[in-house]
């Protein structure tokens, strides 16, 4: 087994300690506040997965927070629409070595309803 | 002038860098994520406050020492402003403030929404 300075944020485990919120718009954008382990602000990524789809939440440098909080908007879901809610895993992931923390689940929601259920016809 | 030492959190100066919201129901219990330079977890207190010619009002964030994360950031929940029958929104302060030493942060505006009422709730209230 590796042995790790758990002091040390270039080789410490990753976590999300907790989100704001988790749920949001599968049209992406909305803003989450994350508290996390200690984490470097220029290697550092968020990473949504769910099978073969994957994209990373948006922000910069200066939206990391004393190396425990990231604040950053969602990036929109491969489907756009989507009728049912759709849950998908939130991983930290050091650029660096690849590490990834334990994932988190984050559901996206449908953005419109078709009111007039005109898609069905 | 008093003269701190910057690493120590007993010295260095307050500050809120970030909320995740700045408005909230009037009756409280809205939770925020709050971002602020070094706390500790158990010698500071989010105070909600109001100053006008009537006097002052002052309530105070519902948080416990582990909803403090690494010492810089803080999960709490609004206070109830001391009225919840206001019709309009209504603007307050709020500061970080540590409990031993009494010294604050500069002060974020916050905005209390009033409660959503029926139209009927309202005309029985203005026919009173």
């Amino acid at each position: 087994t590796p042995i790790y300075d758990k002091k040390a944020t270039t080789t410490s485990q990753l976590k999300i300690s907790a989100l704001n919120q988790y749920r949001g718009s599968c049209t992406g954008r909305t803003e989450i506040y994350m508290l996390c382990d200690k984490v470097q602000k220029d290697d550092i990524e968020i990473i949504f997965r769910r099978g073969s789809w994957k994209a990373n939440g948006e922000f910069a440098q200066t939206d990391v927070h004393r190396q425990i909080a990231i604040v950053f908007k969602t990036p929109p879901y491969q489907d756009q629409d989507i009728n049912e809610e759709v849950k998908v895993n939130m991983i930290l992931r050091r650029i660096s070595d690849q590490m990834e923390s334990e994932p988190v689940t984050f559901t996206y929601l449908p953005h419109n309803r078709d009111p007039y259920d005109v898609k069905r016809k | 002038n008093p003269i701190y030492d910057s690493k120590s959190p007993n010295a260095s100066n307050l500050k809120i860098s970030r909320m995740d919201k700045t408005c909230g129901s009037v009756l409280g219990g809205d939770e925020i994520f709050l971002l602020c330079d070094k706390v500790q977890k158990d010698d500071i207190e989010i105070r909600f406050y109001e100053e006008d010619e009537d006097g002052c009002w002052e309530a105070f964030g519902d948080f416990s020492p582990t909803d403090v994360h690494k010492q810089y950031a803080i999960v709490f929940k609004t206070p109830a402003y001391h009225s919840t029958e206001i019709e309009r929104p209504v603007t307050v302060f709020l500061q970080l403030r540590r409990k031993k030493a009494g010294d604050s942060s500069d002060p974020k505006q916050f905005t209390y929404i009033p409660q959503v009422q029926d139209k009927e709730e309202v005309l029985r209230k203005k026919q009173k």
